[in-house]
This record gives structure tokens, C-alpha cells and sequence, in this order.
């Protein structure tokens, strides 16, 4: 929330001085205002009209009392036509510091200063501009003397100029602002200021090929033409199964624009990264499975609508590859995890049987380190309950990882010869040698290696076998 | 606990001591290091590249800002002069200005920045944050007291001043302060003691009325950040409250008490006044500062250690002694979960679940941290008494004791008793902490060749090259690192497995305290709850509806004997006792119940009956006067003489209510009654009919595989804390304990029990994988020899270990909790298999 926005100016002779504010009295008081000011101006007005060397830049200071930050953007624009050849000028707005100062306690205690630096930074720059075009701040200042001159006079609106005092302005621009988040304000006939609160988003991690994007959302239902061709191409391409690099072939999109696309749906958040399913893998609990057991929000129902199959599938794990974008996987990854909680369980589940919460919860548990989703699922079998005819196994696993249930463990290829040659530096890339040996320094996946290389796991350790090196026991796998 | 934000020399550009003095102003000082970088000027601005593409915002104001930089300062360099200046040399622009390297920090000039880093006195001991675009300067300004005088007046108040400064300075560590002052870093309780001396007492006198008025008034040690957008906060909350202030509230009580401050200031600034004339280059000129003044010195210090993340160690050599102080910011050594972002901060940390219960447990229960939790030494237990005793004070030779103690093997409890009560578990507790904060060492559950260990999922691989290097020193004779972690991913199984002999087996735990240490592996624990089988809740059930039937039956027989009216009151108010009496007959069940167990059974069958009555009391709502026995009842004391009681009230009732009523009106009042008390009656017979035609429940040696066709429709209930289990659920355990005492016989009586045990071991016992298989066979051998003895044991530990089946706890500890072998903790535990669900992670 703003809480107080101004407009300052440094006058040759009078110093800094506040010409225009709101709400009344917020910076410096003015007659017929009994509230407090937010701080006191005295001690901040060199940050607010600081020293030249830090003018046109963004600045923010806290004040002593550890309640507000001022933000604002002092603007210095040298020309001989001004008193000292220069004019000096900052719009600034106050909003809360958030800090342990202010409000202990209260929720407005997160309070986002970053969207307002696109704020102080428009007006900054609209006014610089629109002063050095027609000198509109230095023409007002003849009709808008500073606040403390300013009292006896009554109506502000001079005929011949027909437009809007700076004061109202800022008026409409902090309500706006606090009550919608963006404002346009018309300021003369040719200018018109467009703002909007935009929230900061950490930069997402990288994308990487062997990444398996899952939509948390329905694209097909909000894309329109006016979207980047690039990203509207591999969306639809984004099912749930397909590992980036497919989705980048199957788009016939580049790896590199692919990974820049799907970042940019990470930084909107709109999507998630997995890793690639198969039954080879093996997939451990976390610390989250626990909620799972005791069913916080109705989890274990979201799960079994989701993953539960018909009996009419029986027999084969129901793949979604190839069923197109539409129905199959995208709707089901985005809507399972998201809007699950709200419906709690379909009964009719697609004519299939509901595997009982309890039965979920076991299957759930008993993936352990060192155990494949195959000797899982054959542990099951033993046990009597035929897992595949009830259960889409894939979804099940993408289930527990989306839910924070389950982690995937990794497998990695070790080479102690190429370990050693690293710890020492010497580590140079054998010419004409093994193009696997890259991957032997325990920070590559197989994922990578089979995405990266297009082998499967059994011709990698096939290939590993034969490895050239330095003889046996020089490669090691580790699980992790 | 998350990983804070934390500085690294990214984000961390440097520190500057500004002064401000009476006279003759504000003072840039020093700062550290020699080249702040500008985080503007060249153009990198990380975080912008995003916003440009939609914000026209940055193309306009640059060449303005440009502008301004230009004609702002007519002596500024040459643009492209400074483009290529080494920041070393001193520059002499066509004008003939001077440009000296070291009065351009951060892209700034010094005289400007020396004015905007001096605040009003309004900021004195405040956060004082101001940010130049994407560079903050974070600093806690202190001023001199308002009388001008920095030194405290008198000798006996300046030693309660002292302390009092001391006070204040450590009262903003969050509780840590004991251990900070207490060890070799305790910085200031060391220099009160040489503040004592009586020697220079006298000498100070004198210079008191010299030094009366210092002309400096202010002084602010400015640290330089450029945080990412989106951690501002979050950086700048942890460097103010953990080094910040600690750090300028340290260089304040030097100040105080010798003019630490102003006397060094003096002399840098007196240094770099000369190497101005002398146009020397900026690093002798530094090399010089750095070792002629200890503040010059202690800001190198910070800036170093504090931007890898370490402990910075200042040592300030004022003139009434060498002051140390030590500042950090404290790091979880554990983190719970796997970090969202594997290549993160966070990667590498040991993960845990240990740590999470603490605060839970510490409060209830003490000794809970002392029975779980060991020390592992993160250096060598030499290195660390060496450390101890270059900086002896009247702790030390019990702390040498403590570390020598110390095993990764032992918990805290242990190393009490092992050190034959030298040490307190009060002075273990604080020795622990102490080392654990200042990062000497870390509490892990303590190792032991039973548990078993994994790859850590988040240790960090790129050190594996060098890590495998130095294991390779370590344990020369052994598996290298990659082959040992190969063989501990495979397949979790306990730790002693790996081990090739029992000869092996010390040096078999020292390289897992070694792997610990790195966060490479971390422990695979057993998390439990309770699974009722269809069977017991059918049980249950089942009992629970014969005992409502004969009450109800009961309580109509006694309403038909009862002379008036009151047919509904009687039912309500036998509605208790009834409860009592069933609770007695489950008393029964239970016989060797623990008290606190009957307790609560009792309470849940009161809690149950009193459903129960309000349940009925829709029926009699039409007759206003027969619920005031109810508050009533509720009142009275519940053993023995409730029936009494009620029955006097009910007495007494109907003698009220019937003088109104006509003779009329009682007959039909009397008619209705009697409608229901038949309905009722029905009702209960239906009931009766409906419950005799059930399956009776029949005791299977192991419910779990239960499948009779009354318990087709049930599904397993889990309970999620037994410890809390409150109604039906505490009513299961205890028909579980039951079952579990009685167990031998049934096995006994069940030839086919050991059949379908063989699934359901591998099914359902703790060691449900391929490692623990030979426990499971194992106890299959044993079966056969349970005796009832045994049985009542099982039974015995299952009302006490029922508190660990809570999801939360790790069975692994339950044998250090209860001070129990392991092996038979396991032993019980492998008895109960059948009723726990059992989930491993760390």
C-alpha cells in the first residue's frame, strides 16, 4: 500500500521543498491537517534531494523509526535556462518497510517494495521527459508555490491552463494504485501515464532436456493467437510424459528455444518440472508422505481419483502418450493436483474401481531406496493385489513426487580415474575417447545421459562395460 | 528451518567506516576492499535484462543519468580514462585534478558518499538503509552521547558501564550469548577483567579532561550489499541483527572505553593523507593501513570471513588490551526436506528429521535432547583442544574433558555418564551447544552399527572429486569413496553388513562420522503407525453394540419397573450408568491395563454414552422437565453413587410434575409414554434380532489377512497418534494388546497361521525390502518358541512404545529413549509388525 506520495523539488534559495502531496500533510505539514506526518522530513530530505552525484538514479531509505521506506528517483536535468542551470526534482512514494520496527506481527508485514521501482521509475521518467519537452514542472511551479506558501491561497485552477494540478494527480495515481493495482492518468493532452503493479518473481531455474514439464494449468483454454509462435507450439507438446527433448522435436522446435519457452512458463509458475518415468527407476519416501498418510486435504482422495484406472484398461499401464494434448495428460497432471482438493473423490471414476484410501497409502509407502518401480510393483503382485488393474502406475509415482510424497533417486556413473584426474586439474577430455566420460564426475543423471546421448540405460551399461579405461572396478554406480 | 540468505561476494561488496566530526564534518575513513566494485557502472545489471523487455523506462533514463554523471562534476575523469583505469595509480585529468584511487568506492565518489553515509542523530543505534539503484548501504550508526563525551566519567562506573555495555551489546544475540562469551571468543568479559587493572587506572585520569569533548560525533561502519531483487529483505535483515549490529556495537564499547575509533581513524586518514601527496598506489597504501591499525585490520577481517560465510574473529588491539569478539551468522546444519533447488545453497547439508521434533520435545521432556543426540566434531578432537587451550579461561580444562569424551557413537546422556559425572548434563547441554553454534561440531543421532545409512539424496556431487582425494588420505587400506557410497546406495541395509570383520568395525564407524561430517549419507530411519485390521474394528464394533443393546434392554426393564411416568428420564439417566458398566466390561478385556490406559477408556465410554443420550433426547424433547437431571448427572460424582443419585431426582420429579396435570391428562400423558416405550421397545428387539444375526467376531491368529466375508466392506483404519488416540481408536489398541498377549496361543491353535504369515511378513514388517528379509526369516524361526511369557512382554512395550507409533518418531531411537538393547527393542517390535505400517526415510 502507498501510503504517502510526493513531489519534491529543490528550489535555489528555499532549499528542498515538498510542492505537491497525498494524502494532505503525509510529508510536511499543512494547515488543517492535524495527523502526524509519516516521518520527519528534516532528517530525510537529503535522500530525497540528494547530493548530484546520486541524482537519476533509484534510491530508497528507510526512516529512523524503521516504518517506512521513501523510494524515489531524483532527477537532475542540467540546462542554462534554469536558475544554477539545473532542475532538480524527485517524485517519491512512502509505503511501509515491513520490518520488525513497524508492525510486529501483522501480515502486512511482507510488503513487496519491488513493483513500486517500476512506479518511481515511470514518473521519473514521464515528468524528466515532459519537463525537458515543455517544461511542465517548471511552468507549474508560477502557480504551484511549495506547501508552506501555498496555504492562503484557495482555488488552484488558473483559467489558461487547462490542466490538472500535480497534487490531484497523485492523488488519483496512489488510489489507483492501492485499489487496483494499475492506473491511466491522462496528464495533458499528449501524455497520458500507464502504470501497473507488477509482482517479482525470482529467476527460475534452468530447464534441462532430460526435464519432464507438467502443466498446472489448461493452456489450450487461455492461449490466444497474440501469444510467441514458439511457445504456442510447444505447449501443445507439453502432456505430462514427453521429456523436454521430445516435446522439442515433436514441435519441431529448437532444444534451446524449447528450454526458454518452458522457462518462461516456470516463471510464471504455470508449469512443473519432473523427471522422466520408467519402471527401471526407483522412487524413495520423503518427509511429506506423511501428510499423505493422514490425508491433509483430502490428499489421498485427490490421488486415487486420479490415479485410479477402469477396469476396462486392465492389463497394460493406460499411456498417454500419443492421446494428444486436449484430454489426456495435460488435463489430467493439471487438474489432479490443483483442483482435486475442492472435488473429493468421483465414486464413478470412469467406471473403474477406487483402490481404498488404505490400499493407496500402502502402495504409496512401500517404495523404498534401493527398490525399482518394478520390483515395487512385483512385490505387490506377490502380495496378491494386481497393482496395474487398478492403478496407473505413472501417475501414482507423478502423484507422490508433484505432492512432495516421494523423491526420485537418481543413478550416477562414477569413474574414479576421471575423479582423480578432476581433484588434481588435470582433467583433460581424452581425444577420440569415450564420449561418456564427461558424464563420469557423479554430477550427470542417467537421465541426462540417455536424452543427451539417445541410449537407454541398459546400452549405457552395456557401453560402460567396455568402458576403455583403466580396467575393472574403475567405474562404480552410485544411487542417490 | 530454511537457509537464510547469505552473503557471498556477490552480493556482498564491501565495508566502509565513515566518521563525522564537530568541526571539521563527515570523513570517509576506510573501507574494505580495496575495489568496491560499482554495481552500476558497467552496465551489468543482472536483474534489469528481464524488465527491459517491456519497460522503456531504463532506455530513457540512461543517457540522462549519463548526462548528469557528466556535467555533475567538472573534475571527473575523462569517461574513457576511467574505463581503462586500474584503480591502483592516481590519474591526473588534462585540468591537472588529481583522481586518487581509493576516493571512488562503489562507482561513487568518497566526499559524496561520506555525506549521505553520516544520518541524523535520529538513526543513532537504528537500522539505517539507504540503496543507490541496485547497491544498499546497511549500517547502525552510533552517535557520541548527547553531552559530547564518549569516554564513561568514573572508574567504579565505568566498570558497570562496561558491563552494561557489554550487556547491551551481547542482549541482542538470541540466546546464544552465554556460549559466545564463554568459549575462546568471549570477547569482552576478557578485556573487563584487564579494565580492572589498577596501573593504568591511574594513567587515565589524566588524558579524561584532555579527551573530554572528542570532535568526532559519529561514527558508521557501512557494509555495501547488492542482494538480488527479490532477498533485500531477507539479506539485509540476517547481516543487520547477526553482524551489523554486533559489529558496530563492539567498535562503540571500544570507543567508550579507549577512543578506539576515533584514535585509528586518525591515523588512517593521516596515511592516506600522506600517500595522497606521495601518489602511492592504492595497495601498498592499503597493505600499510591494513598493518598498522587494528580497525583497518578487524574490517578485513569481517569483510573476509562474513562474505565466505564464516566466523569472523575481530581482534581489536586498543590501548587497555587486546579486545576480541567473534560474529557470525548462524546456518542450519540439516535441513529437513530436499531443497527445492538442487544446485542451491542448500546442497550438501545433512538431511534430518530429527532436529524437526525438537521444540516439541524439548519442553515436555529434557531429556529427550540427551538420550537422542550426539556429538560429531566437525575438525580433529586435538585440533579442537588446541583451539581450546590457546585461549584458556576457567572452562577450559572441562571442555578439553568434554571433547575427549565426545563420540560420534555416544549420545549426550552417555558421554554424562562415560566422563564418570565430571561433566553435569547441564555443562553437557551448554558445552554442546556452544560448540554446535560456533560450528565445531553438529548433534546427530548418535551412529551405531545397527541403523542404516544412505547416500544423502542431497549431498553435493561436485565435491565428490575432491572429497574421494582426501578419503583416499583418510582411510588408505579401504574401498575408495565412490565404491563405498556405491555400495551404501544399492540397497539399504544396517550399517555393520559393509563392515568385512568386528576387527573392522571401529574403523569402519569412523569413516561413517567421516561421511556424516560431509553430508554424505545420512540415516535411514523407521517411521510407525498403528493399522487396526477390519478384524479389530469389526471387533470392536461388534462389542460396542452389545453392550448399547443390553443397556438399552436393561434400562427398560427398569423403566417398566419404575412407578410413574418417567420412562425416558429413567433410560437417560441409566444411559451413564450403563456406560459405566460397559466400560467395566471392557474393563475386563484389559485387565492388566495400565491405569492412565483405563483412564481413558473410561472417559470414552462416558464420552460415548453421553453421545448416546443425546442422541435420545430428541425424544423426550416434548417433555420439558425431564432434562434437568442431565446437568445434573454430569455433576455428580461418577463412580459410585450415580444410580442413587439419578434415581432419588427421578424420585422427586414426577412427585412435581404430577400435582398439575388433571387425572385426564395424565392418562393420556401416561398413553403416549407408553407408545413410546413400546416403539422403543421394538425398536431395540429389531435391533437385538439384527445384531445376533452378525457374524460373531472370531480371533484370527493374524488379522490382517483376514478375509471372512463380514469383512469384505472394512477397510484398515489408520490410526495416526496412537499416544493421542482418543474414543474408538484408544478402544482398537487396547483390543490390539489383547491380541498381542495372546498371541502364542492362537498361533498354537492355527495350523495354518504360519502360512499366511510368511505374506504377511514380507508384506508388512518393518524390514519390508530385500535388506531386511533375514530378520523376517529369522523371527519365523522363532515363532514356533514364543511362549506366553514373551507375549506379555510384547503386550508390556506395546502400551509403551505406543507413543513412538506416531509417524513422527524414529523406531531407531526408541532403544536410547527407553534406555532398552536394541536388539530387543527390535525383537518387540518385529511382534508388532502385523499392527504397524511402517514407512523409511531420513
Amino acid at each position: 500500500m502507498i501510503q504517502g506520495i510526493f513531489y519534491a523539488r529543490f528550489f535555489p534559495q528555499q532549499g528542498t521543498k515538498i510542492v505537491a502531496q497525498s494524502p494532505p500533510g503525509c510529508i510536511v505539514p499543512v494547515h488543517g491537517v492535524d495527523k502526524p506526518c509519516l516521518f520527519d522530513f528534516n532528517v530525510l530530505q537529503e535522500y530525497i534531494i540528494p547530493r548530484k552525484a546520486f541524482c537519476n538514479r533509484y534510491i530508497t531509505v528507510n526512516d529512523p523509526e524503521g516504518k517506512y521506506s521513501v523510494l524515489g528517483f531524483p532527477v537532475s536535468i542540467p540546462n542554462p535556462r534554469y536558475d544554477r542551470n539545473e532542475f532538480i526534482f524527485n517524485f517519491g512514494i512512502v509505503i511501509e518497510c515491513g520490518r520488525d520496527g513497524g508492525y510486529d506481527g501483522n501480515p502486512s508485514n511482507d510488503i513487496d517494495q519491488v513493483p513500486y521501482e517500476r512506479v518511481v521509475r515511470r514518473l521519473a521518467v514521464t515528468f524528466a521527459e515532459m519537463e525537458k519537452q515543455s517544461g511542465y514542472l517548471s511552468q507549474d511551479h508560477d502557480r504551484h508555490p511549495p506547501v508552506d506558501e501555498q496555504q492562503e491561497r484557495g482555488g488552484r485552477v488558473i483559467g489558461s491552463y487547462r490542466r490538472r494540478p500535480i497534487e490531484s494527480l497523485l492523488e488519483i495515481i496512489k488510489e489507483d494504485l492501492n485499489n487496483y493495482g494499475e492506473c491511466m492518468i491522462p496528464v495533458d493532452d499528449a501524455n497520458t501515464i500507464n502504470m501497473k503493479l507488477f509482482p517479482h518473481h525470482p529467476t527460475p531455474p534452468e530447464v534441462k532436456g532430460w526435464h519432464v514439464p507438467v502443466a498446472k494449468m489448461k493452456f489450450a483454454d487461455v492461449v490466444d493467437p497474440t501469444w510467441d509462435l514458439t511457445l504456442q507450439r510447444v505447449i501443445t507438446q507439453i502432456d505430462g510424459v514427453s521429456d523436454v527433448r521430445r516435446i522439442a522435436y515433436a514441435a519441431d522446435v529448437s532444444l534451446e528455444l524449447t528450454q526458454l519457452a518452458l522457462r518462461h512458463l516456470l516463471y510464471y509458475d504455470t508449469i512443473l518440472l519432473l523427471d522422466i518415468f520408467f519402471f527401471g527407476t526407483c522412487y524413495a519416501p520423503r518427509p511429506g508422505i506423511h501428510d499423505f498418510i493422514a490425508n491433509v486435504g483430502g490428499m489421498v482422495d485427490e490421488c486415487a481419483h486420479y490415479v485410479c484406472v477402469g477396469a476396462a484398461n486392465h492389463g497394460t499401464p493406460p499411456s498417454d502418450r500419443g492421446t494428444g494434448t486436449s484430454t489426456g495428460g495435460s488435463i489430467g497432471p493439471g487438474e489432479g493436483p490443483s483442483s482435486g482438493s475442492s472435488n473429493p473423490m468421483d465414486p464413478k471414476g470412469s467406471g473403474g474401481h477406487r483402490v481404498s484410501n488404505y490400499m493407496l497409502i500402502k502402495l504409496m509407502t512401500t517404495f523404498c531406496v534401493g527398490k525399482t518401480v518394478m520390483e515395487w510393483l512385483k512385490g505387490h503382485m506377490d502380495a496378491g493385489f494386481d497393482v496395474l488393474r487398478f492403478v496407473d502406475v505413472r501417475r501414482l509415482v507423478q502423484f507422490g513426487v508433484i505432492k512432495g510424497c516421494l523423491y526420485r533417486v537418481h543413478k550416477y556413473v562414477v569413474s574414479k580415474q576421471y575423479l582423480a584426474q578432476l581433484a588434481t586439474g588435470q582433467a583433460v577430455p581424452m581425444a577420440g575417447g569415450d564420449p561418456l566420460q564427461k558424464y563420469m564426475d557423479g554430477c550427470h543423471t542417467f537421465d541426462q545421459i540417455i536424452t543427451e546421448q539417445n541410449l537407454t540405460d541398459a546400452e549405457i551399461m552395456n557401453k560402460l562395460k567396455s568402458f576403455p579405461s583403466s580396467g575393472v572396478g574403475d567405474i562404480t554406480v552410485i544411487y542417490r | 528451518m530454511a537457509l537464510p540468505v547469505l552473503p557471498s561476494p556477490s552480493n556482498f561488496l564491501g565495508v566502509a567506516l565513515v566518521i563525522n566530526r564537530s568541526r571539521d564534518g563527515p570523513r570517509f575513513v576506510f573501507h574494505y576492499p580495496q575495489l568496491v566494485p560499482a554495481p552500476g557502472l558497467s552496465g551489468t545489471r543482472p536483474e534489469c535484462g528481464k524488465d527491459a523487455d517491456d519497460d522503456n523506462d531504463l532506455l530513457l533514463t540512461r543517457p540522462s543519468r549519463l548526462d548528469g554523471f557528466e556535467t555533475s562534476a567538472p573534475s571527473a575523469p575523462h569517461p574513457a580514462n576511467l574505463a581503462q583505469w586500474n584503480h591502483d595509480d592516481h590519474l591526473v585529468t588534462e585540468s591537472g585534478t588529481q583522481i586518487v584511487p581509493w576516493e571512488h568506492v562503489a562507482g561513487f565518489p568518497t566526499k559524496d558518499l561520506e555525506n549521505i553515509l553520516t544520518p541524523a542523530r535520529a538513526y543513532h543505534k537504528r537500522l539505517f538503509q539507504v540503496s543507490l539503484d541496485p547497491l544498499y548501504c546497511v549500517s547502525y550508526p552510533i552517535y557520541v552521547p548527547e553531552n559530547g563525551v564518549w569516554r564513561k566519567k568514573k572508574r567504579q562506573q565505568r566498570k558497570d558501564a562496561g558491563a552494561a555495555a557489554r550487556r547491551d551489546d551481547e542482549g541482542v544475540a538470541p540466546g546464544d550469548t552465554d556460549s559466545a562469551n564463554r568459549s575462546g571468543e568471549k570477547g569482552v568479559s576478557e578485556d573487563q577483567s584487564e579494565g580492572r587493572d589498577p596501573a593504568k587506572g591511574t594513567a587515565k585520569t589524566a588524558d579524561e579532561a584532555e579527551d573530554k569533548k572528542s570532535s568526532m560525533t559519529m561514527f558508521n561502519l557501512v557494509f555495501f550489499l547488492k542482494p538480488k531483487k527479490h532477498e533485500v529483505k531477507d539479506l539485509v535483515d540476517v547481516m543487520f541483527v547477526h553482524i551489523i549490529k554486533k559489529i558496530n556495537k563492539a567498535y562503540k564499547y571500544c570507543q567508550q572505553r579507549s577512543d578506539f575509533v576515533w584514535k585509528e581513524s586518525k591515523k588512517i586518514l593521516a596515511l592516506k593523507d600522506k600517500g595522497r601527496e606521495d601518489k602511492r598506489n592504492m595497495s601498498a597504501l592499503w597493505e600499510d593501513i591494513l598493518q598498522n591499525s587494528s580497525l583497518a585490520q578487524s574490517m578485513q577481517d569481517i569483510y573476509d570471513a562474513v562474505s565466505q560465510n564464516k566466523i569472523a574473529a575481530l581482534q581489536l588491539e586498543t590501548i587497555e588490551g587486546m579486545v576480541t569478539h567473534s560474529v557470525q551468522i548462524p546456518v542450519p546444519f540439516h535441513i529437513s526436506d530436499i531443497p527445492q533447488d538442487l544446485e542451491g545453497d542448500e546442497c550438501g547439508l545433512w538431511m534430518t528429521t530429527a532436529n524437526s521434533l525438537i521444540s516439541d520435545e524439548a519442553v515436555e521432556e529434557p531429556s529427550y535432547l540427551d538420550k537422542n543426540f550426539g556429538l560429531l566434531l566437525l575438525a580433529d578432537e586435538k585440533k579442537i583442544s588446541a583451539e581450546l587451550q590457546g585461549d584458556p579461561d576457567d572452562t577450559t580444562v572441562s571442555m578439553i574433558e568434554f571433547v575427549r569424551h565426545c563420540k560420534p557413537t555416544l549420545s549426550f546422556y552417555q558421554v554424562g555418564q562415560q566422563s564418570s559425572n565430571v561433566l553435569t548434563p547441564l555443562q553437557v547441554r551448554k558445552y554442546a551447544q556452544h560448540f554446535i553454534y560456533w560450528r565445531r561440531a553438529i548433534a546427530i543421532p548418535p551412529l551405531h552399527a545397527r541403523d542404516m545409512y544412505i547416500v544423502n539424496p542431497n549431498c553435493d556431487m561436485r565435491k565428490l572429486p575432491q572429497a574421494t582425494a582426501r578419503w583416499a588420505r583418510q582411510f588408505p587400506l579401504l574401498p575408495a569413496l565412490p565404491n563405498f557410497l556405491a555400495e551404501l546406495s544399492v540397497s539399504p541395509r544396517p550399517y555393520k553388513l559393509h563392515c568385512p570383520s568386528k576387527a573392522h568395525r571401529p574403523v569402519y564407524m569412523a569413516m561413517l562420522a567421516w561421511l556424516m561430517r560431509g553430508g554424505w549419507v545420512t540415516q535411514l530411519c523407521t517411521f510407525a503407525y498403528v493399522v487396526v485390521w477390519p478384524e479389530i474394528i469389526y471387533e470392536v464394533e461388534y462389542a460396542l453394540e452389545a453392550e448399547d443393546i443390553a443397556r438399552t434392554k436393561r434400562s427398560q426393564s427398569g423403566a417398566n419397573a419404575a412407578p410413574s411416568s418417567s420412562t425416558g428420564a429413567a433410560a437417560l439417566g441409566d444411559v451413564a450408568v450403563a456406560g459405566f458398566g460397559m466400560s467395566s466390561s471392557f474393563l475386563s478385556l484389559t485387565a492388566d491395563d495400565e491405569p492412565s490406559d483405563v483412564a481413558s477408556s473410561v472417559t470414552t465410554l462416558r464420552d460415548l454414552s453421553l453421545s448416546h443420550s443425546q442422541s435420545l433426547a430428541p425424544h423426550q424433547s416434548s417433555d420439558p422437565d425431564l432434562t434437568p437431571p442431565s446437568p445434573r448427572r454430569t455433576l455428580s460424582d461418577p463412580q459410585s453413587h450415580i444410580t442413587a443419585h439419578i434415581n432419588t431426582s427421578l424420585a422427586m420429579t414426577p412427585a412435581t410434575t404430577s400435582q398439575q396435570p388433571t387425572a385426564a391428562e395424565k392418562a393420556a400423558e401416561k398413553a403416549r409414554l407408553e407408545r413410546i416405550a413400546d416403539k422403543a421397545a421394538r425398536e431395540l428387539a429389531e435391533r437385538a434380532t439384527a445384531h445376533a444375526r452378525k457374524a460373531v467376531p472370531e480371533q484370527t491368529a493374524h488379522p490382517s489377512v483376514n478375509a471372512a466375508k463380514h469383512l469384505v466392506g472394512t477397510s484398515p483404519h489408520i490410526i495416526l497418534d496412537a499416544k493421542k488416540a482418543t474414543g474408538k481408536e484408544s478402544l482398537y489398541l487396547s483390543v490390539i494388546e489383547k491380541r498381542l498377549r495372546g498371541r502364542s496361543a492362537a498361533l498354537a491353535s492355527s495350523a495354518t497361521a504360519r502360512i499366511s504369515r510368511d505374506r504377511n511378513v514380507s508384506n508388512n514388517s518393518i524390514h519390508g525390502n530385500r535388506g531386511g528379509a533375514p530378520v523376517g526369516v529369522a523371527k519365523q524361526g522363532r515363532d514356533a518358541h514364543t511362549t506366553a511369557k514373551d507375549d506379555g512382554r510384547v503386550a508390556d512395550a506395546w502400551g509403551k512404545f505406543s507413543k513412538y507409533f506416531n509417524g513422527q518418531s524414529a523406531l531407531e531411537r526408541i532403544a536410547l529413549q527407553e534406555d532398552m538393547k536394541r536388539k530387543d527393542v527390535w525383537n518387540l517390535l518385529t511382534a508388532m509388525s502385523e499392527y504397524l505400517l511402517c514407512v523409511r526415510h531420513w
